[in-house]
């Protein structure tokens, strides 16, 4: 039914749109030359940070697939190179966001390195034809043509190994780029540049002792021929000599009991930080043996580490979707936090009716809170309360599932253990939201309120009781309520069991209330059954064979005689309450159905042919409101609709569904998905402009000295004009601001800037005798001379003389004489300065 | 800070739209910026004059776009949608000049000064151009371009300082005051209207309506310093706009006002005002013309906290309406660390005052910083609820019927005086006889129990329930009256959960009722539920007994093994005298090794026996316990030889 009223629908503008969550853990942070930036990769952008606000500036957007790798440009620290599968390299301004050049190179790429030695040269991991079972990947480098075009073609690769480690962190340019090592398996690889040579060594696979010796990552002292390699077994291995292919030396460091996963030499090369599983970050004083400090604790397994140019910022990636700035003196003073998701999302999507955020579960033992809003993650509510430890093959407490009840005064959550083992371990928490305090408190803790695991559950949806149903695989659902006890002569309210139910011993899978609270379904395989929660009687049982029932829910206010089913059999079935009979049913395969609170409408996620649809309809319609095909290509098993702060006034019909909530899913990627309507941005894009102001900080010590001695020149100069000499400081001079303000990578070579910049610290003297000497002449040749010059710079000049003119009170005039003298001036030649800027590089 | 017009205040802002966040600088002269949502400081910001130039006045920039979705070309699947993002923040500062804070990137934006000689006493952002407005003691009043950072004009406003601004929402007028309110046209920066009325400084102005001036629906607001009434005035195409048209009443000089404006007819104009005495007051209004009696808060809200036993007010710093209408984000507490929060208000409830611990949610608030770990609060009174303890289970519950006859009965139990004497004499008679028939030696406490369960003494039940002797038990048990079997029976399940070694006596008791009342028990209509409670500790506990014992032969064995290894290093040492000559001796030493750990066995499985009592609550399978003890305890120790002969010829 559903499948053939897709073709009727048209296109609407609702589009299906990212809205967070993304990874910014893939490859390793980097840090910006005055380390007030991080970039991280983030799914196809480039995402910008501030380190000192956590907050996210903006994001390079451009590539069509996963960005690979990113690495500063070296000739110009302003701009930064980004790689990604797509096949393009890009070279962007990141403070400004804008893209640069694009440079194509065909195949996919997946990792990036440049180094300040081989200008013009980028080194990138490529893989050598997929029709290979196992993938074999090459490091080749190419030179970036230099070309004035926004797209480039370069495709002239050369290789300079063609059998490396697919993990990127095994590859490592050497002091001052002489050589560049990689590492594969058990194979240590160091090609010099000059000698055009490979010294290769090897380690055995185990010694003795079973060590595991597989190179897991490679870094190399910017100061000294050293190679620093981490392994699997938790050792790393300084390398030394390494350039003669018989006497190379090693030494070993060991504390990680796991394997390294990264390692980063500190810019001078005095210190070496590790980092592995263990979620410890280890700094190792290179040249003092096994000297160290540690950072323990920092949550969730440490996947890289960078650190600023200057040594005084370091960026740890963590397997939870998070990097912590460490600043100096080993200290972490801030948190970058995505969503996290870990490898499986256990509870269902949630909204903390309270304060409207998403919950799921996040870190181990925790339930995170996540503004949807603003994409930003909110915090992480230690539920089990148990240091978690970072070690492969422990059983420790996870949370599984949790509820809110409808005012979000009540949170259920179960944590449980054992999962795989046969010691099942779980506990059923109730959590007061208490107003004193502003925070849950546990009221009551259920141990093994199943004797087996906790399937389902649900609070009813009425505002008076709240009751909480669940079912387990002990065949049994049990009705908890908040009810006084009689053995504990306390006021407060605790929970206890109040009904135990089963169905000829069957397993249940769903339960769900009706949106008044009088029904109960809870579904025992094929077989749905509709209790009354007031007397616990069994009120009818509805079954439509063949196949288990995976989904359950009611419709809401005028649909709320339907209770909806999905079956693993492919069949959507609605029935109806009235008659105990089936309404309708069609096939179709449902991976995810879910129902909006505020409205009828039913949102359903069906898996076909390799992508999701989704279809959104009324219960008591037979056709459905809305229909979107290919979604995302895998399934969904998450999804939720989110009331919207302010409702929307929907015009087009096809939207509507859109206007009091809004619809978010998860991909089997972890990426949150949302469905957006262009009516809406175009509301927010016209109603937050964007704003130019002109971020000069007038308080730099540069500027106090420079202004300031413009600003006695112009007093000197001008004393009739008291007036004008306030506005006049901040200008200072043209060429000054032009050589402060503009970015580095725009302005004109240092000698022609030179003249200018010596011109404009000058003292001009007044004098009489120059003063009557003036010529209109010499003025418009000397304008002309100016325009040669170059365009911006006439420009500005023009600019400011018409800000200038705008100001009242003001008249902004250099006298004859400062003119002649600056004509004098610029007359002179400074050949002598340009050399000594040409000598310096 | 009070000598520049009495402003105490200070100033305090939340971020306009969803009030993420709040801005606030305390007396330290130190800039805070509070996330509403996750309840945690954002970030602090020093200004380098911080002491010298203290901040007067903050407002927050209008919103902007993080992501410019192009125009030209929407991909099917775009990477990411628009986030609104609100940035900037403009302080006046009370050197007169004006700091342009951006909070994403944490850093000062620019500052604008050289033109005010006085403190700037109001900021106000152009609600679209980027153009700021600031207003000073000096008089005067500067129109800033943000894209060059220069003034653009800046004009003489008032014969005295100017200590509050306001733009209209069209951006084409703007309020000044000292005293008098003046109106100006932006574009010619003439004075299009005057208002007079207040006689002290005005510190609050604010329009509650977006139409345009000549269509006499436009309205605005103002408070002044020492002054309990807010204004509303009108601004009325026909000039005659003397007086305000409605004034609202408070209780205090207002200190922070927030206005949501009425999108269509049927909706109110909502005022939040929090008042310099730490009260909110929310007022409810039609504007349509003159309303001559001052109207009073629809709802007034405090705050309050518990020192000690008795509540003490905490002061409101600013508040801020939702836009759905229904919520508040309140911010109270102190300037250098406020509590915010997020609550629903109902309008039918005239007073309202909210009792919050704000010390325990400032402590919560402080260790979130950095960690953005919430941890909920697990305190003594949370109850915990294991297998076996009433409320794991559901109840067992009576049919209606069966309720009513218990009923009944319970009624008919209540005995005639006759009977009573009767029962007496019989037990009396009973007593006697048991005198009689036996020694001197009471053999039971039947009467003493009877008497202990109907006064519910603890002592006489206490000291009746330890007796060991079982001869004693029986008798006292099957002299027992009926009806004093089901209290029997409750106390005993009661006296259950408690301490294993109590329950340890009290099965002995529990088996004596089964089997000597087992006939009365059945007869019992109700009996289900009268049993259901130990039935269900009796299931539960039989379930872990499966785990237990397991976890007891893996301890055993742990034991025995941690024995035997101490002992063999004993011998270890003899051994490394002995072997280096003589191969055979290894012999010798394994002998006497097995020699020495049957005895070595037998302390610890002592030890353990009583480790299992301390741990174990399951004394109703006591003598099963025992039997099963003995059988793997004679299975754990033929198996044990295996492991240590390993261990030894490692």
């Amino acid at each position: 039914m559903f499948r053939e009223a897709k073709n009727m629908v048209e296109r609407s503008d609702i589009r299906v749109v990212r809205c967070g969550g993304s990874k910014i853990n893939f490859r390793p942070p980097i840090i910006s030359n005055d380390s007030r930036f991080v970039l991280c990769v983030s799914g196809d952008s480039v995402k910008v940070y501030s380190t000192r606000t956590e907050e996210w500036l903006h994001s390079l957007q451009g590539h069509t697939k996963q960005v690979t790798g990113i690495a500063f440009n070296p000739a110009n620290h302003l701009q930064v190179y980004s790689c990604s599968a797509d096949g393009t390299v890009k070279l962007w301004d990141f403070i400004d966001g804008i893209l640069i050049k694009t440079f194509i190179i065909g195949s996919p790429l997946f990792a990036l390195y440049v180094s300040k030695e081989h200008e013009g040269v980028i080194f990138l991991h490529l893989s050598k034809g997929t029709h290979h079972k196992n993938e074999c990947f090459q490091l080749v480098s190419t030179h970036l043509p230099k070309s004035a075009d926004q797209e480039v073609e370069a495709k002239e690769l050369s290789v300079v190994s063609s059998h490396i480690s697919p993990n990127p962190s095994c590859t490592a340019f050497g002091r001052g780029g002489e050589y560049i090592a990689f590492a594969r398996k058990l194979q240590l690889d160091v090609y010099f540049f000059r000698k055009q040579k490979t010294y290769s060594f090897y380690l055995k696979a185990t010694d003795k002792k079973g060590a595991k010796n597989a190179f897991t990552c490679i870094a190399c002292n910017p100061t000294d021929d050293c190679i620093a390699t981490g392994h699997e077994d938790g050792k790393i291995r300084l390398w030394r000599n390494f350039n003669h292919k018989k006497e190379y030396t090693y030494s070993t460091l060991h504390w990680h009991h796991n394997a390294v996963n990264t390692l980063c030499f500190t810019p001078e090369g005095t210190n070496l930080l590790s980092g592995g599983i263990e979620s410890v970050l280890v700094q190792w004083q290179c040249g003092a043996g096994s000297k160290k400090d540690v950072l323990p604790r920092l949550g969730g397994s440490i996947l890289h580490v960078s650190a600023s140019p200057d040594g005084q910022l370091f960026c740890v990636s963590h397997s939870d979707n998070k990097i912590t700035v460490i600043e100096d003196g080993f200290k972490v003073s801030g948190l970058i936090q995505g969503l996290v998701t870990g490898d499986t999302v256990l509870t269902d999507l949630m909204i903390d009716p309270r304060s409207k955020a998403l919950v799921l579960n996040g870190k181990p033992g925790h339930l995170q809170f996540y503004s949807l809003l603003r994409d930003k993650h909110l915090y992480n509510l230690d539920i089990v309360q148990q240091e978690y430890i970072y070690e492969a093959g422990l059983d420790q407490f996870e949370v599984v599932k949790a509820v809110f009840d409808v005012k979000g005064s009540w949170l259920a959550t179960v944590e449980e253990r054992g999962r795989e083992s046969s010691d099942l371990e779980f506990f059923l928490k109730l959590w007061a939201f208490d107003e004193t305090t502003q925070s849950f408190v546990l009221n009551t803790s259920i141990s093994a309120a199943h004797t087996d695991r906790i399937i389902s559950m649900c609070f009813s949806s009425s505002e008076e009781t709240t009751m909480l149903v669940t079912t387990a695989e002990d065949s049994q659902f049990k009705a908890w309520c908040q009810g006084a006890d009689a053995d504990t002569q306390q006021d407060q309210n605790f929970w206890s069991c109040d009904f135990v139910g089963s169905y000829h011993n069957l397993k249940p899978t769903n339960c769900t209330f009706s949106a008044d609270s009088s029904l109960l379904a809870v579904s025992f395989q094929e077989v749905v059954t509709v209790w009354s929660p007031d007397t616990w009687e069994l009120l009818t049982t509805l079954c439509q064979p063949p196949g288990q029932i995976r989904d359950l829910c009611f419709g809401r206010l005028s649909c709320s005689k339907y209770l909806l089913g999905t079956t693993t059999k492919n069949l959507l079935c609605c029935w109806n309450l009235l008659t105990c009979a089936l309404e309708w049913s069609t096939s179709l395969e449902v991976s995810k159905l879910q129902a909006d609170p505020l409205s009828e409408n039913v949102a359903a996620f069906s898996y076909q042919s390799k992508h999701t649809d989704l279809f959104v309809f009324k219960p008591s319609e037979p056709l459905p409101l809305f229909t979107h095909e290919k979604v995302c290509s895998e399934k969904v098993h998450r999804a939720i609709f989110v009331p919207r702060e302010e409702l929307l006034n929907g015009c087009d019909e096809r939207c509507q569904w859109l206007n009091g909530s809004q619809l978010y899913f998860l991909t089997q990627n972890m990426d949150l998905m949302t469905f957006s309507m262009a009516t809406e941005e175009d509301r927010m894009l016209s109603s937050s402009k964007r704003l130019v102001i002109d971020d000069s900080i007038a308080v730099t010590p540069f500027y106090l000295l420079l202004g300031k001695h413009r600003q006695q020149q112009q007093k000197l100069n001008t004393p009739s004009h008291p007036a004008a000499d306030k506005p006049q400081q901040k200008q200072s001079s043209v060429s000054i601001k032009q050589l402060l303000h503009t970015p580095a990578h725009v302005l004109p070579a240092a000698s022609v800037l030179c003249s200018m910049f010596v011109n404009s610290l000058l003292i001009s003297n007044t004098g009489v005798r120059e003063e009557m000497e003036s010529s209109e002449q010499e003025m418009d040749s000397e304008k002309e001379e100016e325009d040669s010059e170059g365009e911006m710079e006439t420009r500005d000049s023009q600019q400011d003389l018409r800000a200038q003119g705008s100001v009242d009170e003001v008249t902004p005039k250099l006298s004859k004489a400062q003119e002649r003298e600056l004509k004098r001036v610029r007359k002179t030649d400074f050949s002598w300065m340009t050399g000594l800027i040409v000598s310096k590089p | 800070m009070a000598a520049d017009g009495g402003r105490a205040v200070l100033p305090c802002a939340f971020s306009p739209k969803s009030q993420q966040f709040l801005a606030l600088c305390a007396q330290d002269g130190r800039l805070r910026i509070w996330n509403t949502e996750s309840k945690a400081l954002q970030q602090e910001y020093v200004p380098s004059a911080h002491l010298s130039a203290a901040c007067t006045c903050v407002t927050w920039g209008p919103c902007r776009a993080v992501q410019d979705v192009p125009q030209r070309k929407r991909r099917k699947c775009e990477s990411g949608a628009a986030v609104e993002q609100t940035d900037l923040l403009a302080l006046g500062t009370a050197a007169g000049s004006v700091l342009i804070y951006s909070t994403v990137k944490g850093d000062l934006h620019c500052t604008l000064d050289g033109e005010h000689s006085g403190p700037v006493n109001s900021v106000q952002w152009h609600p679209e151009d980027s153009v700021l407005y600031s207003g000073s003691d000096d008089t005067h009043i500067a129109e800033w371009d943000l894209q060059k950072g220069k003034v653009i004009c800046k004009w003489k406003a008032d014969r005295s300082a100017i200590s509050s601004l306001c733009i209209s929402p069209d951006g084409k007028l703007l309020l000044s005051a000292g005293m008098i309110i003046k109106m100006w046209n932006l574009e010619t920066k003439e004075v299009y209207r005057k208002f007079t009325g207040h006689s002290t400084m005005v510190t609050t102005l604010c329009f509650a309506t977006t139409r345009p001036p000549d269509s006499n629906g436009m309205y605005f607001l103002s408070g002044a310093a020492h002054d309990r009434l807010l204004s509303v005035w009108q601004v009325r195409s026909d000039g005659k706009d003397k007086n305000s048209v409605v004034s609202f009443t408070l209780t205090d000089e207002p200190q922070h006002i927030d206005l949501q404006t009425s999108s269509h007819k049927e909706e109110a104009m909502r005022l939040a005002v929090v008042c310099k005495d730490g009260q909110l007051h929310l007022f409810e209004h039609f504007l349509n013309g003159i309303c001559k009696k001052p109207l009073s808060p629809v709802c007034s809200l405090q705050v309050s906290t518990m020192k000690g036993d008795s509540p003490v007010p905490v002061p409101l710093l600013a508040a801020a309406l939702c836009a759905d209408r229904q919520n508040l984000k309140l911010a109270y507490g102190h300037h250098l660390q406020p509590v915010m929060e997020k609550t629903p208000f109902n309008t039918s409830e005239r007073h309202a005052c909210l009792v919050r611990d704000v010390l325990s949610t400032l402590s919560l608030s402080v260790d979130m910083a950095v960690s953005k770990v919430k941890t909920p609060v697990v305190n003594q009174k949370s109850k915990v609820l294991m297998p076996g303890l009433t409320g794991h289970k559901a109840p067992i519950k009576l049919t209606p019927n069966e309720a009513e006859k218990r009923k009944k009965e319970t009624s008919t139990t209540e005995l005639s005086i006759e009977e009573r004497l009767e029962q007496i004499e019989l037990s009396g008679g009973r007593k006697g006889a048991a005198k009689g028939s036996s020694s001197l030696q009471t053999d039971s406490f039947a009467v003493l129990l009877v008497q202990g369960l109907e006064s519910k003494d603890e002592k006489i039940l206490n000291k009746i329930f330890q007796t060991k002797k079982e001869i004693l038990i029986k008798n006292t048990v099957s002299r027992l009256p009926p009806p004093a079997i089901l209290p029997l029976l409750e106390e005993l399940s009661r006296r259950l959960q408690g301490h294993p070694f109590a329950a340890l006596l009290i099965v002995q008791w529990f088996k004596a009722v089964l089997t000597q009342h087992a006939s009365y028990l059945s007869s019992l209509p109700d009996l289900v539920s009268q049993l259901g409670l130990i039935y269900h500790m009796i299931e539960s506990r039989v379930k872990l007994y499966h785990q237990l014992s397991r976890l007891h032969g893996k301890l055993f064995l742990l034991m025995s093994q941690v024995a035997t290894s101490s002992s063999a290093q004993k011998t270890d040492v003899d051994r490394t005298a002995k072997l280096v000559y003589e191969e055979e001796s290894s012999d010798e030493d394994e002998g006497s090794g097995d020699e020495g750990r049957p005895e070595d066995d037998s302390d610890n499985w002592e030890e353990d026996e009583t480790a299992m009592e301390l741990t174990e609550d399951k004394m109703n399978h006591k003598e099963e316990d025992e039997e099963d003890m003995k059988d793997e305890s004679k299975a754990n120790g033929d198996s044990d030889l295996d492991p240590e002969n390993e261990s030894e010829e490692e």
